[in-house]
């Protein structure tokens, strides 16, 4: 006869035997949906017109810097659009659209959790003091990556005086682009209309960092004015814009604004960068020359993090936190490395002296726009010039891959010029002197860059306005090292 | 009437239903708003009117004109404010309510645009400054 209670007796000597494994708590995973805020609140659309400052919040700073997150958990954004005249490069006043009336618009930061209340009235149709050639007034959005949200409902555009407010919880950490979304989206993101959002992990970075700062990088397609128009202001390039083929590429919405005005840094810091490519159309091969990324967080996360990274590569509103030592005194030259793009202003400086030598800036194509011609063809031959040309030659800076072209057009006749510039290949298999520069230079052939008449004509514009200069008035490091 | 209250309803769902980003109403009114002539009207007490078309249409810049010039003959309509574009559907003007209603107006645009088999469902209406009203909550 079985006795009913052995079987429960054996169980619990099993058990006594075979100590179960000590429970542990499951890790919390910091992106389980269920634990997100996504409870929508619809966005409000109203007629008033905000009338104070363009951009409020206290966490709002203006690139490069960021303050020092703000505690609060609700955090109140307003970033107004307008349409003001900026200045990209020296001399070149461009017709922008903004949010917050800066291009980059200003950084929102916060953390994981926190809930961003926004608030954003179109005042593009607002006269700008003194100015009175900035674009027509025009519908316009807010697309926030760093949300997650109806974009029918909180990114619809807005007419000009209109006022839409919309929230939501930002559930991941990152380093997150926003723009205008109202087509034609690129024509927006091109004109200045975007910025960043850092959203801290909840629990904070897990490094701690001496200096912190945002890079921003973008494109401008600026149309330099036509005869005859002497307001001296450059619009949007359609054309430009359509073929991917910018003017500038820059950081921080200024061509080589950082060279002039260098972040500081002292030997034995640790430096963080937030770096965002906004694009809209070409990579960034972002690189810190005389240092290695520490740590990469791509996208601006910890989660998805890299050591020891020379360059980190961003397409159009891709993102990165990048840590790094400043191993010693010097300037260390934040550049996208690839170097067509920065040699259209994509380069600027961490510093360890408030105002470096200009001996420090060994690196490549860093023209200064200082003198410039006033003869629109010039314009425009300077400006090609300085998009296309500076990886290979300097004017008046000495030799580089190809020739320094201080002089061209006193040793070389127009006609020369033209064929060589319109058909280098065909000069090269016919013309004595370029073969000898061919020879010269390494066998290095001057490659056919296509160029149009009116192209051509331009570029010898440029030459021979900058050849017209008197010695004391020829700009400095026209490309040079 | 009950195709009047489909097109209003049509136009409801458009932005979140049918049209991807870049193509919700609001977009679709971008694509074709001007302020000088949306200004000009308000000053006149004329509204401005962005309807989404319907049908058949093709991106050429015969239906563009097509559709521009049987606006701008239409009774009560600002001729130069009519504006028309073909990737985005949509057909933006100003009239005076004073000389046509909005439903008269649409059914003459209808009439004239019945060969093209298009039709329009009426998507924003601004009758005052920094307005952009829904039709079908009127």
């Amino acid at each position: 006869m079985k006795n009913p209670a052995l079987p429960a007796l054996c169980a619990l000597l099993l058990a006594a035997c075979n100590p179960a494994p000590e429970q542990k708590a499951a890790p919390t995973d910091p992106y389980d949906i269920s634990r997100m805020d996504l409870k929508p609140v619809p966005s409000k659309v109203s007629n008033e017109r905000h009338k104070g400052a363009f951009a409020e919040g206290a966490s709002l700073s203006n690139v490069p810097e960021l303050k020092p997150l703000d505690p609060s958990p609700v955090k109140t954004v307003r970033l107004d659009t307008t349409h003001k005249i900026i200045e990209i490069a020296p001399g070149v006043r461009f017709s922008a659209w903004t949010f917050g009336d800066h291009v980059p618009g200003p950084t929102i930061r916060a953390k994981v959790g926190d809930r961003i209340k926004f608030s954003m009235t179109n005042r593009s149709d607002e006269p700008v003091p003194g100015v009175r050639l900035t674009a027509a007034p025009m519908m316009h959005s807010m697309d926030f990556h760093a949300a997650m949200v109806s974009p029918q409902d909180k990114y619809k555009s807005i007419a000009p005086g209109q006022t839409i407010e919309f929230e939501f919880t930002l559930n991941y950490p990152g380093v997150f682009m926003y723009h205008c979304g109202t087509p034609m989206i690129l024509e927006h993101i091109a004109s200045g209309m975007y910025g960043a959002v850092i959203v801290e992990p909840k629990n904070g970075y897990p490094t701690k960092a001496d200096r912190e700062y945002v890079v921003i990088q973008s494109e401008f397609y600026a149309k330099a004015p036509g005869k005859g128009d002497k307001s001296g202001v450059y619009t949007l390039d359609g054309e430009r814009l359509r073929a991917s083929q910018p003017t500038h590429t820059v950081f921080n919405g200024v061509h080589n604004g950082m060279v002039k005005n260098p972040l500081p840094a002292k030997p034995g810091e640790r430096v963080r960068l937030h770096v965002l490519n906004v694009g809209p159309s070409k990579t960034s091969s972002f690189h810190v020359v005389g240092t290695i990324f520490d740590r990469v967080w791509f996208e601006g996360n910890p989660d998805n993090q890299m050591r020891g990274m020379q360059t980190v590569l961003l397409g159009s509103s891709n993102s990165a936190t990048v840590e790094f030592m400043i191993p010693e005194e010097g300037s260390y030259i934040m550049v996208d490395h690839h170097f067509a793009n920065a040699s259209q202003g994509a380069i600027g400086l961490i510093s360890t002296a408030a105002k470096p030598p200009a001996k420090d800036l060994e690196h490549h194509n860093m023209p200064s726009v200082e003198a410039s011609p006033t003869d629109p063809e010039a314009v425009k031959g300077q400006l090609a010039f300085q998009s296309k040309c500076l990886a290979c030659h300097s004017i008046g800076q000495g030799k580089k891959l190809g020739p320094d072209l201080a002089g061209v057009t006193k040793h070389r006749s127009v006609d020369w010029l033209t064929r060589w510039l319109k058909e280098p290949e065909k000069m090269l298999q016919t013309d004595a002197d370029a073969k000898a520069l061919l020879k010269e230079y390494n066998n290095i052939p001057m490659p056919n860059q296509a160029l149009s008449d009116a192209e051509v004509k331009e570029y010898i514009k440029y030459f021979q306005w900058y050849d017209a200069l008197p010695a004391d008035k020829k700009p400095q490091a026209q490309g040079g090292h | 009437m009950l195709r009047r209250h489909l097109a209003t309803l049509l136009a409801a769902l458009v932005p979140a239903a049918a049209l991807a980003c870049g193509y919700c109403v609001e977009d679709k009114i971008a694509s074709v708003y001007d302020h000088a002539a949306v200004a000009k009207a308000l000053g006149e007490r004329h509204h401005t009117v962005y309807f989404h078309v319907d049908g058949p249409l093709g991106k050429d810049e015969r239906t563009k004109k097509a559709i521009e010039a049987a606006a701008a003959s239409s009774a009560g309509v600002d001729r130069a404010s009519v504006r028309v574009n073909v990737e985005t559907l949509t057909l933006g003007l100003s009239f005076d309510p004073r000389r046509v209603r909005l439903v008269a107006l649409q059914s003459e645009l209808e009439k004239k645009l019945a060969r093209q088999r298009l039709t329009l469902l009426p998507l924003r209406i601004i009758e005052a400054p920094g307005d952009l009203a829904t039709i079908h909550s009127r």
